[in-house]
């Protein structure tokens, strides 16, 4: 249906333009040289807005840019007949008639402007200047017919119009000039409508936009200059008029072709895949290949996510959770199939839905590419799990320390506290009665209480230092300094509270470092420093003992994985003989 | 005049062993609180001259109550008791102002008047 009708627009637009030539040529002897060019420029926009409007037309049935183009050029080629015809015939109610219609191909290419390349006003200024376009363009036109001079307005050779008024009114100088300032303002609105929609504009919409905004901007500009000098010389001279005329002609002749020379960038993007191809055949590192589809489709932003089946979501490279964007925002979504099950999805700029072919082409391109790095990603994400899952088994344990030595501290340390106070007021009671034996017997009793409570407060502190998480790292790490069997300096230590994490990896990388220099390497003396590097915390743990530690062992290789879960590196320098340092070097912001 | 006293902590049990032990050794015992806010409530209302307070308590810390509780020479003195080492707690011991510490397993009249007497 839609093919038959542009069909029908072609053949009516290419019959009204051979029609109006044929009454130019007829009429030619009658009129003034730069009036006939003026006039077949006329037709030459006409065609060239009709053409490309129907192949605009057919590329994007859905959008109205092409109908708009078309109504564009008939527009100019029913302004042409109908001045052609009335020169011809002379009857004077057909200047009124082409008075009104004169301006209506300006109003519609206005229209076009202002919502081009969507095709349809979808922001409330466009909205509003589409209405004060058209709502002031025939009552300003039928204005002027009335009250001003057809001379004054550059149709010298327009005949008195029937209504008697032309030319002999009192306000008619003053209709032209408010005329003249609503075109102008309604021309800066347009102008203001087009750069700001250049400067919101995406990259890839802004590769099509370009020609088209260049030439729709320098025409503004000249018909901005030529109203002014209007406003400003009430009377301008016709030859500055007529050069007005034919440069804004030239220019509406050219932007048509710049409309096509869009389309014809978007073409030259349909090249660049060959280029991705070559690109893709060499070993793509992962964050490379979003690299490369961002190139080629024209969008920084695009974003790559792959598909995980057995999570049921999508991943980046890294194989951290993606959030596809929610529908509406200026994001957009391209899932990429095979077989019908996604493989990935591809989050770009919701411009580049003006061209879905090409994103499909670069998709199918690097398809191949995609399945792999797919792959890749689900490896690195079911690492990343893992990770995550030691971490919280970590934590747990870690949760758990604290739960058993809260448990102890309230419990059974708390009962025997008790006891304690309970023997202490028996045994005043004893001594005042005299019973030594029985004094005696308290006495020890008291005793053994006093040594299992000590044992059961180390056992306490050895599955949870309450200082650390009370004071910090440096009390702590002075606390089992103080309690060493063999001297420890402490070299500078860290004061400030770091997270809570990383002061308890540290406590324990200096503890365990410190035990095994108790007891087995026999060692006399142990240096502990914790100091900040950057966003990293180095714990370093140094002793005089017999060396040879293995970093295979069951004790250095539980406090690796510890330090590993922070993402830190732990490293064991131990030659024998010549006493060991242990270094743990944990990131701060983990 | 025997030497007044309320006792901070928790633990039924416990204050009422420490009552026991100090009633017999001279001390006048006025009052009892289970938690920090209640012992800042008994301090303010009972004035005593010593507080023997537990370090962990429900709502604010026995820390806190000790800063909370100090006011120069008018204020009383803060014993701290804990269940757990001196050292267990760094320098805070020092820092919130309290006349001292003594183990809960190891308290005693002795070292009640020790203490007190150490500032006279």
């Amino acid at each position: 249906m839609s093919q038959r009708l542009r069909l029908a627009l072609a053949l009516t637009a290419l019959a009204a333009g051979l029609v109006d030539l044929a009454l130019l040529l007829r009429a030619g002897e009658d009129r003034p040289g730069p009036l006939a060019y003026l006039l077949v420029a006329i037709i030459g926009v006409s065609w060239s807005f009709a053409a490309a409007g129907l192949v605009a037309w057919s590329r994007r049935p859905d959008n109205r840019t092409g109908a708009l183009m078309v109504t564009v050029g008939l527009a100019y080629l029913l302004n042409g007949l109908l001045l052609n015809g009335v020169t011809l015939v002379r009857a004077p109610l057909g200047f009124e008639l082409w008075f009104l219609v004169a301006t209506l191909p300006e109003a519609v290419l206005a229209h076009l402007i202002a919502v081009y390349p969507d095709g349809r006003a979808t922001t409330r200024l466009q909205r509003l200047f589409v209405v004060a376009n058209y709502a002031a363009t025939v009552p300003l036109a039928l204005a002027q017919l009335l009250l001003v001079d057809p001379a004054s307005l550059g149709c010298a050779e327009c005949p008195d119009d029937l209504l008697a008024l032309g030319g002999r009114h009192p306000y008619g100088e003053a209709v032209l000039a408010v005329s003249n300032l609503v075109l102008v303002v309604l021309a800066g609105l347009l102008l203001w409508i087009v750069i700001s929609r250049w400067h919101r504009a995406p990259e890839p919409r802004r590769r099509s936009l370009a020609p088209v905004v260049l030439v729709g901007v320098v025409l503004v500009v000249v018909y901005l200059i030529g109203q002014a000098l209007m406003v400003v010389m009430s009377s301008p001279p016709s030859p500055i008029e007529i050069g007005f005329n034919l440069t804004i002609l030239m220019l509406l002749l050219l932007w048509p072709l710049a409309f096509l020379a869009g389309l014809a960038r978007t073409r030259l993007d349909h090249s660049a895949v060959g280029g991705l191809a070559i690109e893709l055949s060499k070993a793509l590192p992962p964050g490379r290949l979003e690299q490369a589809l961002a190139r080629a489709l024209h969008d920084p932003t695009l974003t790559l996510a792959y598909w995980l089946p057995d999570r049921h979501a999508f991943v980046d490279a890294a194989g951290y959770p993606v959030e596809l964007p929610a529908a509406g925002d200026d994001r957009a979504v391209t899932i990429l199939r095979q077989g019908g099950d996604p493989v990935a999805a591809l989050l770009h700029h919701a411009a580049l839905d003006d061209d879905p072919a090409l994103v499909q082409a670069v998709a199918a391109t690097a398809r191949m590419t995609i399945e792999n790095q797919r792959l890749h990603a689900e490896v690195r994400a079911q690492l990343e799990e893992v990770r995550a899952s030691r971490a919280r088994i970590v934590e747990f344990g870690d949760a758990e320390r604290r739960r058993v030595e809260r448990n102890l501290h309230d419990g059974a340390q708390q009962r025997l506290v008790n006891v304690s106070l309970a023997l202490g007021i028996a045994r005043s009671q004893v001594g005042t009665a005299g019973d030594e034996e029985l004094a005696a017997a308290l006495d020890e009793a008291a005793a053994e209480l006093r040594r299992a409570l000590a044992e059961l407060r180390e056992l306490a502190r050895g599955i949870h230092p309450v200082i650390l998480s009370e004071a910090g790292l440096g009390p702590a790490l002075a606390a089992l300094a103080e309690r060493s069997p063999i001297p420890v300096t402490l070299a500078p230590v860290v004061s400030e509270r770091l997270p809570p994490r990383v002061e308890e990896t540290a406590y324990y990388v200096a503890s365990e470092a410190l035990a095994n220099a108790a007891k087995h390497a026999r060692a006399t003396a142990v240096t502990i420093s914790a100091r900040r590097r950057g966003g990293d915390l180095v714990v370093e743990v140094g002793d005089d003992g017999t060396g040879g530690a293995d970093p295979d062992g069951s004790g250095l290789r539980g406090l690796a994985d510890r330090v590993a879960v922070l993402d830190g590196r732990l490293h064991v320098h131990s030659p024998a003989g010549q006493g060991t340092c242990i270094t743990a070097v944990l990131p701060c912001a983990s | 005049m025997r030497p007044t006293v309320l006792i901070v902590d928790d633990h039924p049990g416990f204050r009422s062993l420490a009552r026991k032990l100090l009633a017999a050794g001279g001390f006048e015992v006025v009052g009892e609180a289970a938690d920090g806010h209640a012992a800042i409530d008994a301090a303010r209302e009972l004035r005593p001259d010593v507080v023997l307070l537990d370090i962990q308590l429900p709502g604010i810390d026995g820390f806190e109550v000790a800063e909370r509780l100090r006011d120069g020479a008018a204020g009383p003195a803060v014993v701290l008791v804990s269940s757990r080492d001196r050292a267990d707690y760094g320098a805070r011991v020092e820092q919130c102002g309290a006349r001292g510490f003594i183990p809960k397993a190891e308290l005693s009249v002795d070292a009640m008047r020790a203490l007190m007497g150490a500032t006279g």
